[in-house]
């Protein structure tokens, strides 16, 4: 259980993290969803007491964390995979670590086991590849076997094997009742691991509900319609109110009335539809809808299409967005960072 | 509760068949932790060794060359006594090394914690330990122990190597004289209090090459440069600026005989021992106050 009230940190003139107050229940996993640059990990810096908060409090199991005399069984934090000295081995990294809590050696060697590091256990860390670095990040987390897990984009640089295990291993930490507080910038990665999601952008929290509340809350909701009268049917419906793109001849995507109105406007205007199809908007939509306003480095994209999309705040074009199959590609996102 | 993450049968759990693992935080488990992480590090048994070889090695070198001097008794007893004008005596020629031997040191106790904060350790030492001064405390006994067994071997073994040669050349270390082992005596706990104020200055800037640069300005380029002005103005305040230099100041719990302008040995060791802890609070005070 993580408890945040106002939390906010200034550095300088810049807000980071503004006023943000957030609970993250056991039991499930949280997502902690924004762009970069949005404050998801100085908001976890905080609650693990790396960084002071400018104003506000956050506790972790009750207490702020500098409080438990067993930080390490309390929270497992995985901030930063560098966090590691690169001249020594992952072996005497986590040795040293389970030293401060006087925790058996035959853990050390379960969450090397665990992470999958046995071959490389007695390797100094400087050499290991970005996934190693997140795999032992994930060790040092699991060490104290904690009831809170706070893991900053586990996901970083791992192959997909490990993002695979990552996001089983995350669901079954939740399962076990545990908190798992696990942030991306990739909506995707949210989508299929957490249950619940807190969107982040700007420092402030633009959402905090169930993955599947915010992704029926978006305003994007978008029907497809394919019709020979599409020219017709587009100035009938932007009379009407809504928004029509033409995605291609006798194509159009409408955003604002739902399916049947369109279809009975249709209906009512004798015009013929040879599809009519409500397209489910996806996380990745209600995360582009809610973070707009609020990225902090917009890029100028040239999708493989040829059509030119600011990555990010549009994202695809709605209507080639595959329908109930919220963002399957998973991997690919990231080349709209 | 020892199960397995679905779809990745061979890996066990986060979870442990003996259930809780982790104990409290306690300064000697943080001190444990904090002497594994030293010995973990190759750059400690670089410095550590330097340390003895260049004790041991100028030492050697010194007595070797004055005892290399040609045979004449009148021209080697010019020599001894300038020298011993100059403050040289036996137990000053076995600790001889310790000029360098102090820049190895302040290069090893500046690392401890900049070697964490510019790989990102720290943050894994301050999550663990987020009283953080335990943390601080725990380097700082470590650091000083291990320094203060290697410097007594340094100046142990300089000894034992040079003894026959020491009475040859017309300075011998007695042992049973109070300021001679004062002086050896004096040797370790001058490095060993170097080493804690390199510590304090690495806590303070916790930037490895900035720490290090002070570090050697301070006990080398400084003490330099004021010898040269003292030699050539001989200004008032130019001799009390230089007595009062940390390294000046300090390496006078090694002198034999007090010279002229400088502090008494303990006068001395009181100054830099004062910089030391005075720089300490000032780590102290900063270490819970900034982020990591």
């Amino acid at each position: 259980m993580i408890e945040a009230v106002n939390l906010s940190k200034r550095y300088g003139p810049k807000t980071a993290v503004d006023g943000v107050s957030f609970t993250v229940e056991p039991g499930r996993v949280t997502g902690f969803l924004g762009p970069n640059g949005a404050g998801k990990s100085t908001t976890m810096r905080m609650i693990v007491g790396l960084d002071r908060p400018t104003t506000g409090t956050v506790s972790v199991n009750g207490k702020p964390y500098a409080q438990h005399r067993s930080p390490l069984s309390e929270v497992g934090a995985l901030l930063d995979a560098k966090a590691v000295h690169t001249g020594r081995t992952a072996y005497s990294h986590l040795h040293a670590m389970a030293l401060t809590h006087g925790i058996p050696k035959r853990r050390v060697d379960e969450v090397i086991d665990l992470t999958g590091l046995q071959t490389v256990a007695r390797k100094r860390v400087g050499g290991f590849s970005l996934g190693m670095g997140q795999r032992l990040g994930i060790a040092a987390a699991l060490l104290g076997d904690p009831r809170t897990l706070i893991l900053d984009e586990p996901v970083n640089g791992l192959d997909p094997e490990g993002v695979l295990w990552v996001r089983n291993l995350a669901k079954y930490l939740a399962s076990e009742g545990r908190t798992v507080f696990l942030s991306s910038h990739l909506m995707s990665e949210v989508a299929l691991t957490a249950d619940h999601v807190i969107v982040i952008g700007r420092g402030r929290i633009l959402a905090d509900a169930p993955v599947q509340d915010v992704v029926d809350g978006s305003s994007r909701r978008i029907v497809r319609v394919r019709s020979p009268q599409a020219s017709d049917l587009a100035e009938l419906l932007t009379k009407d109110g809504a928004t029509v793109d033409a995605v291609e001849p006798g194509l159009l995507a409408v955003t604002g009335p739902d399916a049947a109105s369109v279809g009975e406007l249709a209906a009512a205007a004798r015009i013929v539809l040879h599809e009519l199809t409500p397209v489910a908007s996806t996380l990745e939509e209600a995360y582009m809808a809610l973070t707009a306003d609020s990225v902090e480095y917009h890029s100028e994209a040239v999708g493989p299409d040829g059509a030119t999309t600011d990555a990010a705040v549009a994202g695809h074009d709605p209507a080639e967005t595959p329908a109930e199959t919220p963002a399957t590609s998973t991997h690919t996102e990231g080349d709209h960072r | 509760m020892s199960a397995t993450v679905p779809a990745q049968g061979e890996r066990t759990a986060s979870g442990t068949a003996s259930g809780a693992l982790a104990r409290n935080v306690t300064f000697p488990r943080v001190v444990a932790s904090e002497w594994v992480k030293l010995w973990t590090l190759r750059s400690t048994w670089w410095t550590l060794g330097s340390t003895v070889v260049l004790m041991v090695g100028f030492a050697l070198l010194f007595t070797v060359a004055i005892n290399a001097a040609p045979p004449d008794p009148e021209a080697q007893e010019g020599m001894r006594q300038g020298m011993a004008a100059g403050g040289v005596t036996g137990p000053t020629i076995v600790s001889l090394g310790y000029g360098m031997a102090q820049l190895v040191v302040a290069v090893l106790g500046a690392l401890v914690i900049t070697g964490e904060f510019s790989t990102g350790m720290i943050r894994s030492t301050y999550a663990a330990v987020p009283g953080r001064l335990s943390a601080l405390w725990a380097k700082l006994v470590v650091l000083v122990g291990v320094t203060a067994v290697v410097s007594a071997l340094g100046v142990t073994l300089a000894y034992l190597a040079v003894r026959p040669l020491l009475d040859d050349i017309g300075f011998p270390v007695d042992l049973g004289d109070p300021d001679h082992l004062r002086s050896l005596g004096g040797a370790v706990l001058y490095l060993v209090t170097v080493a804690a104020f390199s510590l304090a200055v690495g806590a303070l800037l916790r930037h490895t090459a900035g720490s290090i640069g002070l570090l050697v300005a301070v006990f080398f380029v400084l003490p330099i440069i004021f010898q040269i002005i003292v030699g050539a103005s001989g200004a008032d305040w130019a001799v009390d600026v230089n007595a009062y230099l940390p390294s000046v100041a300090g390496e006078q719990v090694m002198a034999v005989q007090t010279m002229e302008g400088l502090l008494e040995p303990w006068t001395g060791y009181s100054v830099l021992a004062g910089y030391t802890v005075a720089l300490l609070v000032a780590a102290a005070v900063t270490t819970t106050r900034r982020d990591a």
